[in-house]
């Protein structure tokens, strides 16, 4: 038993001591590049103070393009959406954009309509984009707030890496030998963090119904948001972009909101029922 | 409980400290822990159906003793007529009901007669296939006088039960196997860093190799069309590699297990991508089950004695029967069919058994070797198709040679990136695999600092967020 032992012992720690080697490895990668948001934050945008951010999902990156505002508004903004993420993660971004030491007087949310009134939100499918920084207190206690098998892996990454950068090695551990190549590489988005979607038809399709959908702002990710944005003295505006098959409407709030959701008449301007495309 | 879970990674090494810390010195107690163990393994999937195994556990022991004190020819047809009942009553029940019922309702159709019947919502028993098998050849070898029976149940129980090869074989032979539960058990280091070594190598087999083609083997085999010859060929190619990844890393783990717990099970794979012919493809693969049917269908029919006639419809009922046993579908039966096909003309001209001696391949032979992979491949199509029709449309599109595309691998960044891996990690499978066979070794055998570098690609490289099943689990 005791060769059985040593055996096992010498192959678990050499095996332990350079998978955690290469795991630590890369996610410093990952913070040195700009593959994902939350280092395009830290590493590539210089500036510390901005007129406004869009917070927000796959909604948020592709409809406000903060190049396009900017250069009418003349004013200085960052898209900081990420796509498959819900009120929680833009939360998270938010947490991260302020311990960034960055600020701005204006949060501009636009997370899908479907996200509003989710009252038990679960890990976002992109919320592992935060594990280079799971060793700021905000991103651990983020992972530790919930309770499915992702969280327990990425909340565990912090003292033992390997777990999250294995569990999901095609989204953290080859971007970030794309990011150790080339820094600058951005994942689907811009240098003001804008994205488009491609237009897939020419043709226009007029828009003749849409179906009515009232939003309660029911989950607690939303108070979350407002109440930091009250601390940090930031004015918080809701934005609902375009839908194709949904006319949205909010009724009396305590927040600004722009209803945007039946503005456009026209399905050509639709990559889906979500999603706007680059027209 | 699958091999690849988090739950396993906490219940072997508990059931193993327990086993050799707590009941060391305490033979029946480490008989009925492992018994406990099989059960809250089994259980861990679906505790309903539990019973089932204690079904037929409680039926062969019963039978077995029976046999024993039977001295009449009838009454000892009897009991294995109660035995055969049993187990080939609850398989046929749960595997086969629902496709004997549609077949006849279908082939009543075809006649023009409009025939209507119920058929049932079953779930699957995993893994009733190994084990009915597995207690069946119990009783049949008592039966035989091959061998005496077991007066422990918990050894037999667990003989029945043993988790490490519950679900997806090796099918262990009474004879090999049950044996060893009644043997005063020594921790052999050496033997049981083997079997670490081998779960290693098996879990890169199934993580890494196979869940990376089923990637794209799950969009080509989709039956949606659109894809080129090409891609579909390699479709064909990888599904081989994903079926041989999954089910013998599988087999691989479980003989590992085991090892971890002083047992020896049967090599159950030998390399089989590297035969020359069809004959020594099965004798390479899933040994266990080949050479059950061998022993219990094809000798008992007379085997290769007898007229030509006799042989070839001996061969035909193996092939055919072993094709069923994998599912209840056509496609299984057609896939049976057409390796009998390929296998004929070598029985025919008594060229099955040319490569039993020389083991080690020779660079000449490399034709061989492929042409027998592409045959085998051409029939996995049957195999993994959802049904005749669409398994005859994707070879009528591989052979039309319409277009080589490859667009599939290369569509995404992320297409690119898993074809890199899924190449490379069959690489890395042929290499040790080559090594292995050259050096007339019937397992992988890895130093620890290849075993280091297998469980880092494991890593880095394996499949964790949406790992698919086991294929082997739905047989």
């Amino acid at each position: 038993m005791r060769l059985f032992l040593k055996h096992i012992g010498f192959v678990l720690l050499l095996f332990i001591g350079v998978s955690s080697a290469i795991a630590y490895g890369s996610l410093w990668a990952l913070r040195q590049g700009s593959f994902y948001k939350p280092s395009f934050l830290e590493r590539q945008v210089a500036s510390s103070s901005f007129d406004y951010i869009v917070l927000g999902s796959s909604t948020g990156l592709t409809t406000l393009n903060t190049q396009v505002i900017d250069s009418v508004l003349g004013t200085q903004g960052i898209n900081l959406s990420m796509d498959d993420t819900a009120l929680s993660s833009q939360y998270l971004m938010l947490q991260h954009f302020l311990g960034s030491g960055k600020q701005t007087p204006v949060c501009i949310l636009a997370a899908s309509i479907l996200d509003y009134d989710v009252t038990d939100p679960v890990l976002s499918g992109n919320d592992y984009r935060f594990l280079p920084y799971g060793s700021e207190g905000y991103v651990q206690a983020y992972y530790d707030s919930f309770s499915d098998d992702s969280a327990w892996i990425l909340s565990n990454s912090n003292w033992f890496p390997m777990l999250g950068v294995g569990y999901f090695n095609v989204e953290l551990f080859y971007p970030s030998l794309v990011s150790l190549i080339e820094p600058n590489k951005r994942n689907r988005f811009d240098a003001y963090g804008n994205y488009s979607y491609p237009t897939t038809t020419q043709v226009s399709r007029p828009i003749v119904l849409r179906h009515g959908k009232t939003l309660q702002f029911k989950n607690p990710y939303f108070k979350k948001i407002q109440d930091l944005c009250a601390v940090n003295d930031i004015t918080l505006l809701v934005y609902i972009p375009p839908h194709k098959t949904l006319a949205v409407s909010t009724g009396f709030t305590s927040f600004s909101v722009i209803n945007h959701s039946d503005l456009l008449q026209d399905g050509l301007y639709f990559y889906d029922d979500f999603h706007v495309n680059g027209l | 409980m699958l091999f690849n879970s988090l739950d396993f990674a906490v219940f072997l090494p508990l059931v193993f400290i327990l086993y050799w810390f707590v009941f060391k010195r305490w033979l029946s107690a480490q008989n009925g822990l492992l018994l406990v163990a099989s059960y809250v393994f089994y259980a861990w999937w679906d505790w309903r159906f539990l019973g089932l195994i204690v079904f037929s556990t409680l039926v062969d022991y019963a039978v077995a003793r029976g046999l024993v004190k039977a001295e009449k020819s009838q009454k000892r047809k009897l009991l294995l007529g109660i035995s055969l009942i049993c187990n080939l009553g609850l398989l046929g029940f749960f595997k086969y009901y629902n496709f004997f019922v549609d077949s006849w309702v279908d082939a009543w159709g075809r006649l023009g007669v409009s025939l209507s019947a119920q058929t049932l919502s079953i779930i699957l028993p995993v893994g009733i296939s190994f084990y009915t098998f597995q207690t069946l050849s119990y009783t049949i070898d008592v039966y035989r006088k091959q061998l005496k029976p077991t007066t422990s149940m918990i050894q037999f129980a667990t003989y029945v039960a043993f988790f490490p090869q519950l679900v997806a074989g090796p099918i262990e032979r009474a004879k090999q196997l049950l044996p060893q539960f009644a043997t005063p058990r020594v921790f052999n280091s050496e033997f049981a860093i083997g079997g670490v070594s081998l779960i290693i190598w098996g879990l890169f087999k199934k993580m890494v190799v196979a869940d990376n083609c089923a990637f794209f083997v799950n969009q080509l085999f989709a039956g949606s069309g659109g894809y080129s010859s090409a891609e579909l060929f390699l479709g064909a190619v990888l599904f081989a590699f994903q079926i041989y990844g999954d089910f013998s890393g599988y087999s691989d783990i479980a003989i590992g297990v085991a090892r971890l717990f002083g047992f020896r099970l049967m090599t159950n794979f030998a390399f089989p991508y590297f035969s020359r012919d069809i004959a020594e493809f099965w004798r390479r693969w899933h040994i266990s089950l080949s050479t059950w049917f061998r022993d219990y269908v094809y000798i008992p029919l007379g085997g290769s004695r007898g007229s030509k006639w006799l042989q070839i419809r001996n061969v035909l009922v193996v092939f055919i029967v072993s094709g069923f046993w994998h599912g209840a579908n056509w496609t299984f039966i057609v896939w049976g069919g057409l390796h009998a096909l390929l296998f004929l003309p070598l029985l025919l001209q008594q060229k099955n058994r040319q490569y039993i001696q020389e083991t080690r391949i020779q660079l000449y032979q490399l034709p061989r070797i492929l042409y027998t992979f592409v045959v085998v491949c051409f029939a996995w199509v049957f195999f993994r198709a959802d049904s005749l029709s669409l398994a005859w449309a994707m070879l009528e599109d591989v052979l039309s040679f319409q277009s080589v595309t490859l667009q599939v691998f290369y569509h995404s960044s992320k297409s690119v990136l898993l074809s890199a891996i899924t190449v490379f990690s069959i690489l890395v499978l042929l290499f040790y695999e080559y090594r292995a066979v050259q050096n007339n070794q019937r397992e992988v055998i890895l130093t620890p600092y290849e075993a280091v570098f297998i469980a880092i690609l494991l890593v880095f490289m394996g499949v964790y967020k949406n790992p698919a099943d086991f294929i082997y689990f739905q047989f």
